[in-house]
């Protein structure tokens, strides 16, 4: 027994001890015994409050009343069952997905790099702020370094133990038994040292592997390609592989699960200097002024990030100081490392994240109403113990803990369900949307696992939700008539008790609000989704294969590639089941754009416009009509001046004038003459027809980098196979890659698609909370008048006007919180035409089905206890309490 | 509102009370009865103490190991729960009086100018 606990035994006797020992001394004094004892009692004051300090004395006392509080909550909620599973299920729902999502947005942008002590990484970013015009090539992102403005950073800090460059998502064709394309990245030679990341087999880059520009073709491989394509061959270290036409000798095997620094995955990592000969052609190294290297910089230990700004704030002023050419000011984004911390890669994604994050709070906010309703409704069958023991003297800050208590229980509870549950879930739904995506999209490397930070995320969350709908209740049922509680009339119809029913409707109208919001977002992208469905591109997309053809990338040079394309397009021509063979830059829906700026003669100022170099059979192979002047002529070729314009070009262009004749110039002042006229198709952007738009002739120049289009009759998967063995029997390290056009089209839609989904679960989550609220307030509040309606029936009222008065006192917040969610989708649903393709702003189908639905919805979750209660026979409604 | 005041009082009652246990349990070990008598005696009943604050206020010495509870027998025989001062216990005490003294003489003379003028 401990000390406390043997005191506290011993306390009760003690003071039996002290009182029989005053009245003793009462009655020696001469009192009569019974007045002896009261007098005695009096002396000694309250016995059990003297007690309870004495226990206070020996306890924690917040803890006892704590433990207490929840004993007493859990037996609570335990003797209504339904109510509370029904509350937990709510709050599991809203918290539930909420921490999903986080857990997905931790995995894309907020976790630490999956690397040895990675809080010491951090990504450094660069914004240029030019005054006038200022003039930078980027390739990949735009706050990203030359070569040249690395090594002056890496060379004259003072706060890193090692600053690595890097240029991510290089394409290369790995020559093997099936050549194919993979995305790599080439690196500076301190990359594995400063991440320290030792590969399983062999070495990481050493600097002598970045001692002279292409002069060290060593590779190492990610453990996936060694797996998926060598088999795991162990003795692969040291043997050579052919990337791009380059021999690479294999110095290392990374470590499984190392996949780089970025969410597309590397497949491989060449020392940096080896950049031209990994991309023929280009010359990034000599380029100083191109953003093309990604940096991350290892902070020495005892380096704060105000010193690290500082510092490298210097290098970059005094790089501003030397620029020549408009005056620039740079500002440093350095950030800790995680996967989107690029300046450029957080304002796409911030953005979209938002927006999803608030619908996934929109219906948290729902289940929390619902949570707060279903407790003021409990709450007020309790109106009698709660006066009571306000009556004995509780403090009112003391119920108020206690109600929250029960709130905050409930609240845990939910939001333990709803982690578990959004944990297990939420990996495997990434899986299934990244496995799902189609063809064309990147893989992704994103572990939405649960972390610490997605544990205190779940963990405050559902405290702020125990708060958020346990105060309002608690607050107000602490706070009763202490005359009418007690005397157990609860019965209010539309009249008494105003602030309670206010606070009920005003509940019920914004879970309504919020549902309708929600509702008309999701219903948007719906219409969204079925016109991105529906929507005809203007050409022939069934039955069209197209293969990306990059030879130059390949290794070829322009003779080469013109012969290998020459004998391609004669043998598939060929082919059984080919009809027709086309070439074209950009494929239709491909995500390939050519753009440039043109001038009219006699007219001011630049005109944009995309444009396509294309093969004769372009037209004819995808359906498009010529419907003025001529197609092209085989033989014409670049140096030709004809060009064909789309139909609504010539009508921007030329209004009312025949558009035959008229000329473009070039910014170089090489002029064009339009010979033809097509019909408009959305070959570029689907859903997207007001773009300025031109053909040229396709020439040799296409030949190192272009798309072959070909229309067929039989099966795809035949005519893929016989099209990659015609190029396989001319050159067998040429890697051919044939997909559906329609395939194209789906990487357009499966955003919206994606979305859609996204919503309209959404959507029926709070479409189904907020009917289950809509009917619990209205059941309730009927419940509650019970009394009343008997009264009126047996008074001879006409039912169906007692009836139309109950649906009436429901409907109205109903209605209201219709309204106010109808005026707010009206206000966001701009940002979401500007976010999502093909979505009309006020899509007049979704804003008069939806809310129309939805009200029919709320209709019938009031007719239905409604009409219950009509059938309540008045005499047991009278007798009831 | 009337609880916060009713809370103040108890405060300064509470270490007041503590010092008086302690000053009282120095000529030896007592019952609950008997401290509550001798304080009410040596005050001249001036203080009243409400009995039955005694015992949180023992049971905060004895939890703080200032003072200590054994069983033992009363003057006419009957079994009673003693408390005793401890080592710990005579040292605070010394500290407390001396403490209780500084206080008292600075109220003082903050008090004294006052009194000579209504004087």
């Amino acid at each position: 027994m401990t000390r406390r606990k043997r005191m506290l035994a011993d306390l009760e006797q003690d003071i039996r001890d002290h009182l029989a020992r005053e009245t003793q001394d009462n009655i020696d004094r001469g009192m009569s015994p019974e007045n002896a004892r009261s007098a005695a009692l009096r002396k000694f004051g309250n016995v059990a409050r003297i007690k309870e300090e004495t226990w206070e004395v020996w306890s924690l006392v917040w803890l006892e009343q704590l433990l207490q509080d929840v004993r007493f909550g859990i037996r609570t909620l335990l003797r209504t069952p339904g109510l509370t599973v029904a509350a937990v299920m709510a709050i599991a729902l809203g918290i539930g997905i909420n921490v999903g999502i986080f857990s997905v947005l931790n995995g894309l942008a907020l976790r630490l790099l999956p690397l040895p002590r990675a809080h010491e990484l951090v990504s450094v970013n660069q914004i240029f702020h030019f005054q006038g015009r200022g003039d930078r090539s980027i390739h990949n992102d735009s706050s990203w370094f030359s070569y040249s403005e690395y090594l002056d950073y890496r060379d004259h800090n003072h706060v890193f133990d090692g600053l690595v460059a890097y240029e991510p998502f290089v394409e290369a064709t790995l020559r093997g038994v099936d050549a194919r394309q993979v995305l790599g990245t080439a690196a500076s030679c301190n990359y594995f040292s400063v991440l320290i990341e030792h590969p399983a087999y062999g070495r990481g880059f050493v600097e002598s592997d970045c001692a002279g520009r292409g002069s060290n073709a060593v590779a190492v491989l990610s453990d996936d390609l060694w797996r998926g394509k060598f088999a795991a061959d162990p003795a692969l270290v040291g043997k050579k592989i052919i990337l791009n036409q380059t021999a690479y000798t294999v110095i290392g095997i990374a470590r499984p699960g190392f996949t780089g620094t970025e969410p597309i995955p590397s497949a491989f990592w060449v020392p940096i200097t080896m950049q031209q000969a990994l991309e023929p052609g280009r010359d990034r190294l000599s380029d100083d002024n191109m953003s093309w290297l990604a940096m991350l910089g290892r902070i020495r230990p005892g380096v704060t990030m105000q010193e690290v700004r500082a510092d490298l704030g210097l290098i970059a002023g005094r790089r501003d100081h030397g620029h020549t050419g408009p005056k620039r000011t740079t500002s440093l984004a350095i950030h800790a490392a995680t996967f989107f911390s690029s300046p450029e890669q957080r304002s796409t994604l911030i953005p979209i994240a938002s927006v999803i994050c608030a619908a996934f709070a929109l219906v948290l906010l729902i289940a929390c109403a619902n949570v707060a309703n279903l407790l003021l409704a409990r709450d007020s069958t309790r109106q009698k113990e709660i006066a009571l023991r306000l009556s004995m003297g509780a403090g009112r800050w003391r119920l108020v803990r206690q109600l929250l208590t029960e709130s905050l229980l409930l609240s845990l509870a939910g939001g333990t369900v709803g982690s578990v549950i959004a944990f297990w879930s939420f990996i495997r739904i990434t899986e299934l949307v990244t496995s799902h995506l189609p063809k064309g999209f990147p893989p992704l490397a994103v572990n939405v696992g649960p972390n610490l930070q997605v544990l205190a995320f779940a963990l405050a969350l559902s405290l702020f939700t125990g708060i958020a709908f346990g105060l309002l209740p608690a607050l107000r049922s602490s706070r009763p008539d202490l005359n009418t509680a007690i005397k157990g009339d609860g019965t209010q119809f539309g009249a008494g008790k105003k602030g309670g029913r206010l606070l009920l409707n005003t509940l019920v109208g914004s879970q309504v609000a919020v549902c309708m919001t929600l509702l008309l977002a999701a219903g948007l992208l719906l219409r969204g989704l079925y016109q991105a469905q529906t929507i005809d591109p203007g050409f022939e997309i069934k039955g069209v294969a197209t293969m990306f053809m990059d030879l130059g990338r390949q290794g070829y040079d322009r003779t080469r590639a013109t012969e290998f394309m020459r004998q391609f397009r004669d043998r598939i021509q060929d082919l059984p089941g080919v009809t027709a063979v086309a070439q074209a830059e950009c494929a239709p829906l491909s995500h390939d754009f050519s753009g440039s700026q043109f001038t009219i003669p006699g007219r001011t100022g630049t005109f944009p416009f995309e444009y396509n170099h294309i093969s004769p059979a372009y037209f004819a192979l995808l359906g498009i009509p010529i419907v003025r002047g001529r197609n092209f002529r085989p033989g014409e070729a670049h140096d030709a001046q004809g060009i064909i314009v789309t139909e609504s070009t010539a009508r921007r262009m030329w209004s009312g004038q025949d558009p035959l004749g008229k000329a473009l110039r070039e910014e170089s002042g090489r002029e064009y003459f339009v010979i033809g006229v097509a019909k408009d198709a959305q070959v570029a952007h689907l859903g997207r027809s007001d773009t300025n738009y031109l053909y040229f002739p396709a020439g040799p120049e296409e030949d190192s980098r272009s798309y072959v289009m070909v229309r067929y009759s039989i099966r795809f998967m035949d005519v893929a196979k016989s099209i990659r063995e015609v190029a396989q029997s001319i050159d067998p390290n040429v890697s051919v890659d044939v997909s559906r056009l329609e395939d194209y089209l789906e990487i357009w839609r499966a955003p919206s698609r994606i979305v859609a989904a996204l919503s309209g679960a959404l959507g029926a989550l709070a479409l189904l909370l907020c009917s289950i609220g809509v009917y619990g307030m209205v059941s309730y509040s009927i419940g509650r008048s019970v009394r009343e309606i008997g009264i009126r029936m047996a008074l001879g009222a006409d039912g169906a006007k007692v009836m139309r008065h109950l649906l009436w006192q429901a409907m109205r917040p109903v209605l209201i919180g219709g309204i106010v969610g109808v005026v707010l989708s009206a206000a966001d649903s701009g940002v979401l035409s500007s976010m999502m393709f093909g979505l009309g702003t006020h899509d007049p189908i979704a804003f008069i089905s939806v809310p129309i639905f939805l009200l029919g919805v709320a209709f019938v979750a009031t007719f239905i206890p409604g009409r219950r209660a009509l059938q309540v026979d008045p005499m047991v409604a009278l007798r009831c309490d | 509102m009337s609880t916060r005041e009713q809370n103040e009082r108890i405060e300064l009652l509470q270490g007041t009370l503590d010092l008086l246990i302690l000053r009282t349990l120095q000529r030896g070990p007592m019952h609950g009865h008997a401290i509550a008598k001798a304080i009410e005696f040596r005050s001249d009943e001036v203080l009243q103490v409400e009995q039955g604050s005694l015992y949180p206020a023992l049971h905060r010495l004895i939890k703080r190991r200032w003072i200590s509870a054994e069983e033992g027998t009363s003057e006419n025989n009957r079994r009673a729960k003693f408390y005793a001062l401890t080592a710990k216990g005579k040292r605070q005490l010394t500290v407390e009086t001396g403490k209780w003294d500084k206080l008292a003489r600075a109220i003082a003379q903050i008090l004294r100018p006052g009194e000579q003028e209504e004087a």
